[in-house]
């Protein structure tokens, strides 16, 4: 069975022959948009995070460190005003 | 739409590409409509069929498998969905007088005299198919009027190309039977014959 037997079986071709139908535009916009809105955010999800890229001393080392000065600095603060007030 | 057309989309697709989508969308959205409307033969049911298609469409996208041809993809899903659908359903209506009363595509008839005929011819083996049972339907439309492949619609309807083809013999028996009941059929052949 072929296209060419669709045409030359006149049943087959009355029903080749129907009408096709459609939703109405305004199904038309609020079907696709919904799919549009999926489909965009499925592949924002599927869209892999990048990782904090760099060398373990940028990642960790470097913040490390300038958390340890801000606290020696905070401390340093601290016994000066608990020195000045004569505590 | 051809295969590379097709692996091409698919690829796009699987990156979801609304403009693939949008290809896909605007080719089918009548063809699979019209296929639910004459299965379902509610409009309400085959919008909500439709467009749980696409639905389904979108959530598999990102999983399609690359040689994935989305004719059969999309007229299987429509298909299943009609078909579980239908589990639920105790009695059905033999025929829905407002089918005819859709937005048709335009069809390029040539005077309002042929339009006319053409649209009593139309009516009355919409009213056939319909009498058929689903599995005779089903056949009928995705060969005749979708123009699938026997294999391609096998596929779609779960069963091998060799019952497809008794099927389609049978669905077309009964259909050119239900058609013989009416005075379509002379209709029917005198303009076949011209």
């Amino acid at each position: 069975m072929n296209i060419n037997d669709c045409q030359n079986d006149p049943v087959l071709a009355a029903i080749a022959a129907l009408p096709t139908y459609d939703v109405s535009e305004r199904h038309t916009r609020r079907s696709r948009s919904r799919c549009h809105a999926l489909l965009q955010a499925r592949s924002r999800r599927d869209t892999p995070v990048v990782l904090v890229s760099g060398t373990p001393f940028r990642r960790v080392i470097g913040p490390a460190l300038v958390a340890a000065w801000c606290v020696a600095y905070l401390v340093e603060v601290i016994r000066r005003a608990a020195a000045f007030y004569g505590l | 739409m051809d295969p590379d057309g097709d692996r091409s989309l698919v690829v796009r697709l699987r990156a979801g590409d609304t403009d693939a989508f949008d290809e896909v969308y605007d080719a089918f959205r009548p063809r699979l409509f019209a296929f639910l409307l004459r299965m379902v033969r509610r409009r309400t049911l085959a919008e909500d069929l439709l467009d749980e298609t696409w639905l389904r469409l979108v959530r598999h996208a990102a999983t399609l498998r690359p040689d994935t041809r989305i004719a059969p993809w999309l007229f299987t899903v429509a298909r299943n969905l009609y078909w579980s659908e239908r589990r639920g359903w105790l009695v059905e209506d033999t025929y829905a007088p407002d089918l005819l009363a859709l937005w048709p595509s335009p069809a390029p008839w040539p005077s309002p005299f042929d339009l006319a005929a053409a649209s009593e011819l139309e009516r009355r083996v919409e009213r056939a198919l319909s009498t058929l049972s689903p599995q005779h339907r089903e056949v009928l439309l995705l060969i005749a009027r979708e123009g699938l492949t026997p294999t391609d619609a096998a596929a779609v309807c779960g069963i091998t190309p060799e019952a497809l083809r008794q099927r389609l013999s049978r669905a077309r028996a009964a259909l050119a039977q239900k058609l013989d009941e009416t005075p379509a059929v002379a209709v029917l052949k005198r303009s076949h014959a011209t």
